[in-house]
């Protein structure tokens, strides 16, 4: 119905890992990626993300099962030809001697050079592409060690892109980066989607998970769930995945929220806009819904830039010049 | 990763300043052969007399030819562990290499008691040997273990190891007996024969080009065996062969001249600033360009010019590599990391 079972990058049947026979991590595993895909792999520290990204490679060896890459067993493949279908980012960050940008990303193309390693103009233009796609252009020359932490993560991915491999894992590549830089990663992988490539990676950020993957693999209690970001939300998965951890996923606003004991609720009046969504966010952190039939009632009024927040509460009324003070009232107050 | 034209001048620099250096090692001693004979001598028509030609052909040459060959093997030795094992600390003896040499030396000289010319290549093979049992070890140890840190700290502690049983040898032996194993262990190139420097050069020469030759997967290995191995490099075959070739490299220098320290850690960093490359295809003979300027300019300076004593190579390598490796990393932050 969707395609012939050949149009799997890579299908994992029945595959039991770990890194010993005597401690096997997961079993049982059935999980496939389809070209064009971005998969996320989801899961608590120490559930078995690497060794399962790592084990579906070839880097540590199988248990149990097999794995198939474009349909013909992963070891048939010789290390060469592996290399041109699969590429890896892992997790570790390694210092490297005085190498350039340009140098390291070259490195990706040693799949396809000959003994000397000697660049062909293909080669080229496929790291030319790689430092392009990844805005790299103008820090080629420059060298590892004087980059931030995104531009290096950006740096070893360009790597794997210039080893133009239809299928990419990566080890949580956005585990060192700040917000934005996660977001922008993570974008920049799922456009590898338009030229074909399927991309999988480890992450615990299931916010940008929800939005950009196609299929998140989720491994809980030692099982690895497979499906679209919102089948698993049908599923309850998520509500299971965090008990006990104080998150939940917010349907309305589609972000995990801590949730926190309801304390009341409040009327917010004459608010609006940027002020209105801090406001609220504010009174909920504190444990405060915000409904039109609270039982308190604050009031914002915004006049050139000053904001007052004026909470009347119990026929008495108090002013507050900023959410913290009125943050601090409402603790204390309880 | 083309050559590029500042790398090629750092290199004709480097040449340039070798031969220099030659032809001034040539000249010292007490017996002076002028650079206008040099030059006549290879030009083909020889006015050297006999006596000057036994001296060159006999000790001199040898000795130049001997300088060549550590200053070029030692470094790349060095490169290579500090590669696979990327540390900037490693070096050719990290993996006990020396302390197998010493071993065999020591029970050669210590134990046996020889002294005197039989000892010359009693004392290279029996460090040979000792080196290439070390050798040996590791390679079986290297097939069952699979983390190349592992490797390295047995390599570590196995030296220990043998340094503790070598001194215990030292502190039961006779005075004469340790003299001759304490100067052995400070190095020397003056005692390698025509014959050894021979047998040093069919074994050194062809593992350089060999090194060479497997320079592409040295680079992939800058990005640590998981990275290599996804980019298609067979990471325990790529180890034994490093182990192989850097044991045999350094085994044969130990056998012939005794330990030679810190070039083969100092010289790749010096080459690394140099050429502010990191592709082994230009490091590689950087190095042992480098390596080769260096080992010959030690030698100079431990034939103290005007006078007729010989300090131990040993100590004038460290003498001079040392304030260069501390000006790299204190001065200039750009070797720092690594």
């Amino acid at each position: 119905m969707f395609g012939k079972a050949g149009d799997h990058i890579i299908e994992l049947k029945n595959l039991a890992i770990g890194h010993q026979k005597e401690q096997t991590l997961l079993k049982d595993i059935n999980l496939s990626v389809r070209p064009g895909e971005m998969v996320a792999l989801i899961g608590r520290n120490g559930t078995g993300k690497s060794t399962l990204l790592k084990s579906m490679i070839g880097l540590i060896p199988l248990i149990d099962g097999a794995c198939y890459l474009e349909g013909a067993l992963f070891d048939s493949y010789d290390l060469r030809n592996r290399a041109r279908k699969v590429s890896f980012v892992s997790s570790h960050f390694s210092q490297l001697p005085s190498i350039s940008v340009r140098e390291l990303v070259s490195l990706g193309r040693m799949p396809f050079t000959g003994f000397m390693g000697r660049l062909s103009a293909e080669d080229q233009k496929f790291i030319g592409r790689a430092l392009k796609e990844l805005r790299l252009g103008s820090f080629a020359e420059r060298k590892l060690e004087h980059l931030s932490d995104g531009e290096r993560q950006r740096t070893m991915i360009a790597r794997a892109l210039a080893q133009d491999t239809p299928l990419m894992v990566l080890d949580e590549p956005t585990a060192f980066l700040d917000i934005p830089n996660k977001n922008e990663l993570i974008q920049l992988l799922g456009g590898f989607r338009d030229s074909g490539k399927s991309v999988v990676y480890s992450t615990h950020d299931l916010d940008t998970a929800m939005h950009y993957a196609d299929k998140i693999w989720v491994i809980h209690q030692g099982r690895i769930l497979e499906g679209a970001p919102e089948d698993l939300g049908i599923t309850g998965l998520f509500d299971i995945l965090f008990e006990n951890s104080g998150i939940r996923y917010d349907l309305a606003s589609k972000r995990f929220k801590y949730s926190t004991v309801s304390k009341g609720s409040v009327r917010l009046q004459g608010a609006e806009g940027v002020q209105y969504w801090w406001t609220r966010n504010a009174l909920e952190r504190l444990g405060y819904e915000v409904d039109i039939s609270g039982t308190m009632e604050i009031k914002l009024d915004s006049c050139e830039g000053v904001n007052r927040w004026t909470l009347y509460q119990s026929n008495q009324s108090r002013e507050f010049s900023n959410l913290y003070n009125l943050a601090r009232f409402l603790n204390n107050d309880e | 990763m083309k050559l590029r034209s500042g790398s090629l001048s750092i290199m004709a620099l480097l040449l340039l300043m070798l031969v220099v250096l030659a032809l001034i090692d040539i000249r010292l001693g007490s017996i002076t052969i002028t650079y206008k004979e040099m030059i006549n001598h290879l030009a083909g028509s020889s006015l050297l007399s006999d006596h000057q030609l036994i001296i060159l052909n006999k000790f001199r040459l040898p000795r130049l030819v001997t300088a060549l060959m550590v200053g070029a093997a030692l470094p790349v030795c060095g490169l290579q562990m500090q590669t696979l094992f990327r540390n900037p600390l490693a070096g050719p003896y990290v993996l006990g290499i020396s302390s197998g040499a010493s071993f065999g030396a020591a029970l050669v000289v210590l134990g046996v008691g020889a002294t005197g010319i039989v000892a010359t290549w009693s004392l290279a093979i029996a460090a040979w040997i000792g080196a290439g049992s070390v050798m040996l070890l590791l390679l079986l140890v290297s097939f069952r273990i699979k983390d190349v840190m592992t490797i390295l700290i047995l390599g570590i502690m196995f030296s220990s190891g043998l340094g503790a049983i070598i001194s215990i040898m030292q502190y039961f032996s006779q005075a004469a007996a340790l003299k001759s194993f304490v100067i052995w262990s400070m190095g020397s190139l003056g005692n390698v024969t025509g014959n050894q420097m021979q047998i040093m050069v069919w074994a050194i020469v062809p593992l350089l080009i060999l090194t060479f030759a497997y320079s592409k997967i040295l680079n992939g290995l800058m990005l640590g065996e998981e990275y290599a191995f996804t980019l298609g490099i067979r990471i325990r075959r790529t180890r034994i062969i490093i182990f192989a070739v850097t044991s045999i490299l350094a085994g044969t220098v130990t056998a012939f001249c005794g330990p030679i320290g810190f070039i083969g850690i100092a010289v790749p960093h010096m080459a690394r600033y140099l050429f502010n490359r990191s592709d082994h295809r230009i490091l590689l003979p950087a190095t042992m360009l480098t390596g080769m300027v260096v080992m010959v300019f030690s030698d100079i300076v431990s034939q103290l010019p005007g006078t007729e004593r010989i300090l131990p190579i040993n100590a004038v390598t460290s003498l001079i590599g040392i304030p260069v490796v501390i000006w790299l990393v204190i001065i200039n932050r750009k070797a720092h990391s690594l």
